[in-house]
């Protein structure tokens, strides 16, 4: 059994470190994106087993998602509401981060994905992350931090492989 | 509201005449008809081509003739011509209303000057106090006009019956107004959610309510009451029973009639069957400015294909209206419940019933509700759930939207029938054997006794 050499270890490390930030690109670009998304209430004929009009003539109304500028909704209203009641979280703080969240997400997701400052954006991934945290902490979602822990522990594992990036547009 | 022809002696020579004249006008159309079309096609045999406009005489214009009138301005081609209300009030309202909204009506306090000197009509909308329905859409029907009659068809059978009996004689169409028949909502719960679909599995019971709070007896205007002379001319006492009719035994059948008549029909409709029994009890307990009972709770039997099925329903003026107004069919494998109001309609499936997954992507019902958890229904901790009850159910979605007034697709029905375009939904003869169903009940909660059907209640 011969020992690896120092080349494929690199490149294990360098597709491991790859994968890894795929995920979190990912993760956070499409999370973005969804909070552009809305869902509206469409009618339209019933059909019947033909595809054809039912002879009721009955319509439906059916939920259709859709993606808009109008449709921005930084973290649900249900949400929004608890942390307005925070003293923590006063509106002079949380309005503009409600307002640059969604954009956020996607141009971190977009840089970490592309390699495009790939250090400081992860690193700015993780602060992000950390802030959502405290919103949590304080409305005592548990679960939600949990959640969030996991994420910001494979961002710091990331930075800790992030000497092996390649496939970047930019080097760290 | 009220209907327009006199009765007794008073009047009796003239009408008598009239009918002479409206029966020979009506026999003669209906040999000229190619056909008999009551409940069934319709062919136009009252000479409505099918892109004519419909002149209407609506008679009755007190709340549902209202509603009526305020449905019949959405539908394109039909419009009103003439009214008919022996309330010079509401005559009035008519006109003006109508005017409003463009058209220019000629009012009239008797329906038989009506027939008289409208000489363009196709159809009449008869919405009076129950006791003129069977004499004014006899008329009507005679006269060759196609009617579309309120419910009940009239406050005795013998009354109902004789309008089945002129429809089949005139040829004419004569529609009834249940209009939940025609309601898209209801025909694909029916048609494809039981029928087709059998979401319910065997259907074995069956129960409706209608709660209404407690109301005022309705008023008028002091200066705008008729005098007594002309009040008993049209059949009523007095201005309190002629606002007040539908809780009169004279005029009209009281709440199981006016309310449970709607969801009984609902119970024939889906069961597609007669109950072979009923049994009531209810009574007046609260208002005693009222004839009718004001409460009632009653039970059929309907003998099924596949096994009895028992349908409870009650009616209670009462009360608060909680709960509001629903008929609800349970099987074996889950329940509809359905109501005219969006609100008040859901589906429960049963943890063992086939999966309806199929029915959601063909868009009969909508992704269910989540089902309450155990812990929701001990929010105090001190309730325990019982080992006998069953778990709670998801709530699945009736997707199904009615984008029209409530009256509307049945009122179109009827249109459409007239042009030759599809068959009525509720033809006479098929409503009748539900107005029995109810003046059955009726019997059954005044005598407080188990009543049986026979087949020779339901034929005319």
């Amino acid at each position: 059994m011969s020992e690896p050499t120092n080349n494929s270890t690199d490149w294990s490390s360098s597709l491991a470190f790859l994968t890894l930030r795929a995920w979190l690109g990912v993760r956070s670009l499409v999370t973005g994106i969804e909070k552009f998304s809305g869902t509206r209430t469409v009618q339209q004929p019933l059909l019947d087993a033909a595809g054809n009009p039912d002879s009721s003539g009955a319509v439906v109304e059916v939920q259709q998602k859709f993606y808009s500028l109008s449709a921005y909704q930084a973290i649900p209203e249900s949400m929004r509401d608890k942390f307005s009641q925070e003293p923590f979280m006063p509106a002079f703080l949380t309005t503009p981060f409600y307002a640059v969240l969604g954009w956020v997400l996607i141009v971190l997701g977009i840089t970490v994905l592309l390699g495009v400052c790939t250090r400081v954006s992860l690193f700015a991934m993780g602060l992000l992350y950390v802030g959502l945290t405290v919103g949590l902490i304080l409305i005592k979602q548990d679960a939600g931090i949990a959640w969030l822990a996991i994420h910001v522990v494979m961002i710091a594992y990331a930075l800790t492989l992030e000497k092996h990036n390649r496939f970047a547009i930019t080097r760290s | 509201m009220t209907s327009p022809v006199p009765s007794g002696d008073l009047v009796g020579l003239e009408r008598r005449k009239f009918l002479k004249t409206t029966a020979a006008a009506g026999l003669t159309m209906a040999l000229a008809s190619p056909g008999t079309i009551w409940g069934q096609t319709a062919k136009p045999a009252g000479g409505v081509a099918a892109n004519d406009t419909l002149n209407l005489a609506l008679v009755g214009l007190g709340a549902q003739g209202r509603i009526l009138m305020e449905a019949i301005l959405a539908i394109p081609g039909v419009r009103i011509v003439a009214i008919c209300d022996i309330w010079e009030y509401a005559r009035t309202y008519g006109q003006r209303f109508l005017k409003k909204n463009g058209f220019e009506v000629r009012a009239y306090e008797n329906h038989q000057d009506m027939l008289a000197k409208e000489k363009e009509l196709h159809a009449a909308i008869v919405a009076t106090a129950d006791f003129w329905h069977a004499p004014v859409t006899n008329d009507c029907l005679k006269a060759g006009l196609h009617v579309y009659c309120e419910k009940m068809m009239s406050n005795t059978i013998a009354g109902a019956r004789s309008m089945v009996e002129t429809m089949k004689q005139t040829g004419k169409l004569l529609q009834i107004g249940h209009q939940r028949r025609s309601n898209p909502r209801y025909i694909v719960a029916r048609d494809r959610l039981l029928r087709e679909a059998k979401m319910l599995g065997r259907i074995t019971a069956a129960n409706a309510q209608w709660n209404r709070a407690v109301s005022d007896d309705l008023g008028w205007p002091a200066k705008t009451a008729m005098t007594k002379e002309q009040l008993n001319r049209y059949g009523f006492d007095n201005m309190h029973e002629y606002r007040n009719w539908r809780w009169f035994k004279k005029y009209g059948g009281g709440p199981l009639s006016d309310l449970g008549a709607h969801q009984i029909d609902i119970f024939n409709w889906f069961f597609d069957a007669e109950p072979t029994t009923v049994i009531g009890n209810g009574g007046k307990d609260y208002y005693s400015t009222h004839e009718w009972l004001d409460n009632a709770m009653v039970i059929y039997e309907y003998r099924l294909p596949e096994g009895v099925a028992r349908a409870f329903y009650q009616v209670q003026t009462t009360t608060s209206a909680g709960g509001g107004y629903y008929e609800q069919f349970m099987g074996v494998h889950g329940t509809l419940k359905m109501s005219e109001n969006p609100k008040y309609t859901s589906l429960f499936r049963e943890a063992a019933a086939p999966s309806w997954d199929q029915w959601i992507k063909r868009n009969f019902i909508a992704a269910p509700k989540a089902a309450p958890k155990a812990d929701d229904d001990n929010a105090g901790g001190s309730a325990v759930v019982d080992a006998r009850e069953t778990a709670a159910l998801a709530s699945y979605v009736l997707p199904i939207v009615l984008n029209k007034k409530i009256h509307q697709p049945h009122l179109e029905n009827f249109f459409n029938a007239m042009r030759g375009k599809g068959k009525l939904n509720c033809p006479a003869d098929e409503a009748f054997k539900s107005e029995m169903v109810v003046f059955k009940a009726i019997e059954a909660v005044e005598q407080k006794k188990l009543v049986t059907f026979t087949p020779q209640d339901f034929a005319v």
